[in-house]
């Protein structure tokens, strides 16, 4: 058997915790003592010099001067410009709403594909996967499986033709065919994908049948075993 | 004639420079279409001259060639700040700050290197079995794929793209011109002859 494991790389960048900021502050102050004066700066010096000068004696107002934009103004202007822009938020509306089927949750991290699947006698939560026809190579299989169960719009990167995992298990034995020689287990050979653009195709999978998971949310989702297995090759996250 | 030294110099002098010099010459009239040709020759060099300086500036100097900018090095005085005050308590601080950061990029370091040997694990346990499955399906998967480069990927940003923001700088609209070959049947004189018309015309992409 083969299977996806599909991941939506991070979108932003992470946030910097509380010692990454400090040394940030840190080297911007040495950065700043240890420079020379740019040229706005210079600029601004000289002006405001002028601007004393012309308070304190009258020196000869040159009309030319005054009407060229201070590097006051234009800083303030700058600034000005700045704070006017509205930047899009980072938390985004799935994320208030909670919408486990968008891909816009959780930009800065990685999100993993999920899809019900059924096993047996019950449904169960797990990477999307399917047993390989003949004439297939595994990867050949990883992709069929996406196709059929996400549809053609989804757009993905295969990882290279290797596997990067697998899930060894035993069927139960109410479910071991009769035949001596019949499959007593399965093997499942994990393939990592990346997401580039796309949907999940609805009418493949209803809402409630798929879901995209950050890495803290998948423990609750899956069997101990199997989330065991598949934190093995997924990269790590603080 | 010899020993006229102690005379009216000035006069001599005039009288010897009209002497010693040729006469002077009788300007001749130089056609004016001469006089365009050597104007416009003057130009031509000189404006093959900036369009080669201009070709030297776009291509970049390499690194090692870079100097500092004369302004810079001029006005270095007035550049320069005041020596910040550095308090022995500020500095402990950042002493003290640098060790943390070492340790803590040594830690994540060594994370990092554990999840690489955890993946490379993962992914050798998975081709041992599918060797034990099938040698051909082995084979199949360890084949390099040449697809896969060159390989680009976006890195994440600081915040997420504005939906259907429109950019003041404008769009981009292709103002190249195309070539259309046109034929045209020129019916009266000969029906047999067909004359080939080629026109450019311009066409505005979005």
């Amino acid at each position: 058997m083969s299977a996806v494991c599909l991941e939506r790389k991070p979108v932003l960048s992470g946030e910097l915790n509380e010692i990454e900021r400090k040394f940030s502050r840190m080297l911007a102050d040495i950065e700043l003592e240890n420079s020379h004066k740019s040229d706005h700066e210079v600029r601004y010096e000289t002006e405001t010099l002028q601007a004393e000068l012309l308070k304190s004696k009258s020196l000869d107002l040159d009309i030319e001067q005054t009407l060229q934009q201070t590097a006051q103004d234009f800083e303030d202007a700058a600034v000005d410009e700045y704070n006017k822009f509205v930047f899009e938020s980072r938390i985004t509306e799935a994320d208030k709403a909670n919408d486990l089927q968008n891909l816009e949750r959780k930009l800065d991290r990685h999100l993993l594909l999920l899809v019900q699947q059924k096993q047996w006698d019950q449904k169960i939560w797990a990477l999307p996967q399917g047993l390989q026809k003949d004439g297939e190579t595994m990867l050949q299989t990883a992709e069929r499986v996406l196709r059929e169960k996400c549809g053609d719009d989804l757009t993905v990167q295969f990882y290279g033709n290797a596997p990067c995992g697998v899930y060894k298990y035993k069927y139960p034995k109410m479910f071991v065919s009769r035949e001596e020689e019949g499959p007593v287990g399965a093997k499942v050979f994990f393939f990592k994908a990346q997401y580039i653009a796309g949907y999940v195709d609805h009418n493949k999978l209803k809402l409630q049948e798929f879901k995209w998971l950050g890495r803290e949310e998948l423990m609750s989702s899956l069997s101990q075993e199997y989330y065991r297995n598949i934190s093995q090759f997924l990269i790590d996250e603080e | 004639m010899i020993g006229c030294l102690d005379v009216d110099v000035g006069f001599r002098c005039a009288d010897r420079c009209l002497l010693f010099a040729e006469p002077l010459k009788k300007k001749k009239r130089i056609d004016p279409a001469i006089l365009k040709q050597r104007e416009e020759r003057k130009k031509k060099r000189l404006e093959k001259q900036i369009r080669r300086l201009e070709r030297n500036a776009k291509q970049l100097k390499p690194i090692d060639e870079l100097e500092v900018p004369l302004e810079l090095v001029d006005g270095k005085k007035e550049r320069m700040r005041e020596a910040a005050v550095i308090t022995p308590a500020v500095e402990e601080e950042r002493a003290l700050l640098t060790k943390d950061w070492t340790r803590y990029k040594r830690k994540q370091h060594l994370k990092d290197m554990q999840m690489i040997d955890r993946l490379m694990f993962a992914q050798q346990k998975a081709l041992d079995e599918l060797r034990q499955e099938s040698e051909e399906l082995y084979q199949a998967a360890i084949q390099i794929n040449p697809t896969l480069l060159p390989f680009t990927v976006r890195g994440p940003v600081k915040t997420p793209p504005i939906k259907g923001y429109d950019s003041p700088d404008g769009e981009y609209t292709d103002v190249s011109k195309k070539c259309v070959v046109n034929n045209h049947w020129t019916g009266v004189v000969n029906p047999c002859l067909q004359v080939y018309e080629s026109n450019c015309t311009e066409e505005q992409n979005m």
